[in-house]
């Protein structure tokens, strides 16, 4: 039941160059003439439905497996990143000419109108080229952000908008590992929200401030990522340094391995499970900002985990990783057990080595008051 | 022809049922035809609940559609996913890979009836944080029986203000066949629950009725509990009136760790926690454990940190309800609450029980009168079951009726 969707200004911009490229006589596919034109600004129509096509949007510079951001468009990255099966992703953000983000202490930063935010998944293909699986959109409307997966042809060429997700077969060539082929899913709208849900309203995740103070090279030498922000004018009300906070690297041995375990629970399971969130009827809150043991799953009983539980009493045993359900489900597989429930088909070696050590170096058992 | 859009001119009759007003008309509402069985694929139907419109009704047709991921509905108010007959329009999740429920529902005004959902990995229909839910007759099932490995919930309606189940049929969930969590203004009625963990559980819920019920061959027929440190708790005025509870001896199947894992088979109504509980008029009969029971948390001997919480039952009332207990054979020796019950009564135990577990500071009003024939055992757990009794006298007072 295709709904006669009013194309975009921007589609209609979009074939105009394809039709002159065209007629040009460029042996080349619209979209590459498209996105490779210079005259396709970056951005997009608040009002309008979304674009067919990813290329439409004008965020991608050159070819798209180049993954570069076109000019307005920032590359970005989080100090510890969400666990996506072994995807490397490439994320983008992009505001409005004239337009700035209000810095937040605590959660993601207020966007103006207009905001993009682009997160491509992709695995490194073993003839060193890309391939690219999806790109996820978040939208900045009137009425709040707009959800939107994208995935792309097998050539790695174009993306068209799958409202209802997918399914495809990945290989990921991983170096280090030796992974089967496996089942990806590309997330549903809905399921977008299932994690980007604070408070019922949809979120990001990503650009908070804990989030984003790390160091990143822009062509010119590693710099933070919120001075750059806040330079390049995209940032309003940015503290002093010393005033940011960070979250740590879980992947950095060197850094404290609380510190680490908290970051790592942070950015995989706080999303949902925090008291704003989609798992707030738990009672168990995995974020950084969470002060109190028992909603930390410290000697905590499930309530509502069936299955989940793997015959154990507790989310967090103190000292005993193996009676804790909360590693039991990173390590499980069926829909109704494995966390996190959404994103995750394959095992995070990494992430339940980490949770393992950290647990085991917990003192304390679980007594009656 | 009358648009079967039209139908969503029920919607405000529920949503003043539910005092949550949420008013739509008929206008906007595309008049498409059932989804037929034959040539679906699981993304049509995951799209148009996506495009939906608020107050749309979307069809099913007779027969079986497969799923390998969850369904999802989200944001969009009115909603009704409607088949043709919980005998006829099935929706099978069976070697679903993704999703950890078969429909999960963050939407006002939803309702879903006349399906059966099937297999689920998980479970079967979660709303979470809906406004004026219905569901009607509809049915869940997991087709290998009562399995550890079935999804914890077939009906599951958690931090909703305005549920309404009526006429379904739920069978083999690891845990509550339907289960109702951080809710308030609630009804479960005339459904029929049977091999699951529980039958029926209302948690931390307020303003609660239910009736008309038929639980039988679960582990528990109906649980009303009250758990610690949730967003939501001290759950109250819960009526649980008219309902048949007969044979729930099912040996418990629920993973370990689950709060439900502790009911002895043979558990007819046991209130945990939980204030302005109102029991009466019910038929409770064969349970091999016991027939009804009125216990505090502590029973459980599990940590909790959570000053806000009450552990403690008060102003109960079990009244008027006929009892009859299972003849010969004892509680179930494979959980605590069964070894205790056996060591304590030899084989003969009442068939009410109190845990008589009280706060220091202060006295529960717990009132059992005018169930013909039965006996109450106190059990004075707190202090070794020391001072067990089985003195009546304490329970003879009434509850001012527990209206919502």
């Amino acid at each position: 039941m295709p709904v006669p969707w009013i194309r975009p200004l921007r589609s209609a911009l979009v074939s105009a160059f394809a039709g002159a490229c065209i007629l040009l006589g460029f042996a080349l596919p619209a979209w590459q003439c498209a996105t490779g034109s210079k005259s396709l600004q970056p951005g997009f129509d608040p009002d309008a439905p979304p674009a067919q096509y990813l290329s439409e949007y004008g965020f991608f510079a050159g070819e798209a497996m180049a993954l570069a951001p076109a000019a307005g468009v920032l590359p970005y990255e989080l100090v510890s990143p969400l666990f996506s099966d072994y995807a490397e992703k490439t994320r983008f953000v992009y505001l409005p000419p004239g337009t700035q983000a209000a810095y937040h202490q605590q959660e993601a930063f207020d966007f103006p109108v207009g905001t993009a935010l682009v997160k491509t998944f992709w695995y490194p293909r073993e003839d060193g080229q890309k391939h690219l699986v999806e790109t996820r959109l978040l939208l900045k409307r009137k009425d709040g952000w707009d959800a939107l997966p994208y995935r792309w042809n097998e050539a790695g060429t174009e993306a068209e908008l799958a409202l209802a997700g997918a399914r495809l077969t990945v290989k990921p060539s991983v170096p280090g590992m030796d992974l089967e082929a496996f089942d990806y899913v590309i997330p549903n709208k809905n399921q977008c929200k299932g994690c980007h849900s604070v408070s019922g309203k949809f979120a990001p995740i990503g650009p908070k401030a804990r989030n984003l103070n790390r160091r990143l090279d822009y062509g010119s030498g590693a710099v933070n990522q919120l001075d750059y922000w806040q330079q390049a004018g995209i940032l309003s009300g940015l503290p002093e340094p010393s005033a940011r906070p960070a979250l740590a690297d879980y992947a950095d041995a060197s850094q404290q391995l609380n510190e680490r375990a908290i970051a790592y629970l942070e950015i995989n399971c706080g999303h949902c499970h925090r008291p704003e969130g989609p798992a707030n009827t738990s009672g168990l809150h995995l974020t950084s900002l969470e002060n109190d043991p028992a909603h930390l799953g410290f000697c905590k009983s499930p309530v509502a985990a069936g299955k989940g539980s793997g015959g154990l009493r507790y989310d967090i045993h103190p000292g005993q990783p193996d009676s804790s359900i909360l590693l039991y489900r990173m390590q499980q597989q069926d829909p109704g057990v494995r966390m996190p429930e959404l994103g995750r088909q394959l095992l995070h070696k990494e992430g339940v080595a980490l949770i393992r050590e950290w647990i085991a170096s917990l003192p304390g058992d679980c007594l009656m008051p | 022809m009358l648009s079967p859009a039209c139908s969503s001119r029920l919607l405000p009759l529920l949503a003043v049922f539910f005092f949550t007003a949420t008013f739509f008309s008929c206008t906007n509402t595309a008049n498409e035809g059932p989804i037929a069985a034959e040539g679906f694929t699981e993304e049509l139907l995951m799209e148009r609940l996506i495009s939906a419109v608020p107050g749309q009704v979307i069809m099913l047709g007779e027969g079986e559609f497969r799923f390998t991921r969850s369904l999802s509905l989200d944001g969009i108010p009115g909603v009704t996913l409607a088949g043709a007959g919980a005998d006829k329009t099935i929706l099978s999740f069976t070697g679903q890979t993704d999703g950890a429920e078969g429909l999960l529902i963050t939407a006002d005004s939803f309702t879903v009836r006349d399906l059966a959902v099937l297999d689920a990995a998980g479970d079967a229909i979660k709303v979470k944080d809906g406004k004026a839910v219905t569901i009607q007759r509809v049915r869940v099932a997991w087709s290998g029986g009562p399995k550890a490995a079935n999804g914890a919930y077939g009906l599951y309606p958690v931090g909703c203000k305005g549920v309404l189940i009526e006429d379904c049929e739920v069978s083999d969930a690891s845990d509550a066949g339907i289960y109702v969590g951080q809710s308030e203004n609630i009804v479960v009625r005339n459904n029929l629950v049977h091999h699951n963990v529980a039958g029926i559980e209302i948690e931390n819920s307020f303003f609660a009725e239910v009736y008309g019920n038929t639980c039988t061959e679960n582990t528990g027929g109906i649980l009303v509990f009250d758990l610690p440190e949730l967003p939501i708790k001290n759950g109250h005025h819960v009526q649980i009136f008219k309902n048949e509870v007969h044979n729930n001896n099912f040996p418990n199947f629920a993973p370990e760790g689950n709060m439900v894992g502790i009911v002895p088979a043979g558990t007819g109504v046991l209130v945990m926690a939980t204030r302005d509980v109102d029991v009466y008029d019910n038929k409770i009969s064969n349970h091999q454990s016991f027939s009804a029971a009125v216990v505090s948390y502590l029973i459980n001997q599990k940590p909790y940190s959570d000053p806000a919480y009450d552990p403690f039952p008060d102003r109960i009332s079990l009244r008027n309800n006929i009892i009859e207990r299972q003849p010969g054979a004892g509680p179930d020796s494979t959980r605590a609450l069964g070894v205790l019950l056996a060591t304590l009564f030899k084989g003969d135990t009442p068939e009410i029980l109190v845990d008589g577990i009280v706060p220091p500071d202060r006295a529960l009003t717990i009132c059992i009168q005018d169930n013909p024939g039965t006996r109450i055992a106190t059990l004075d757990a707190a202090n070794g079951y020391a001072g067990l009794h089985l003195d009546p006298s304490p329970y003879a007072c009434t509850v001012d009726p527990a209206t919502p």
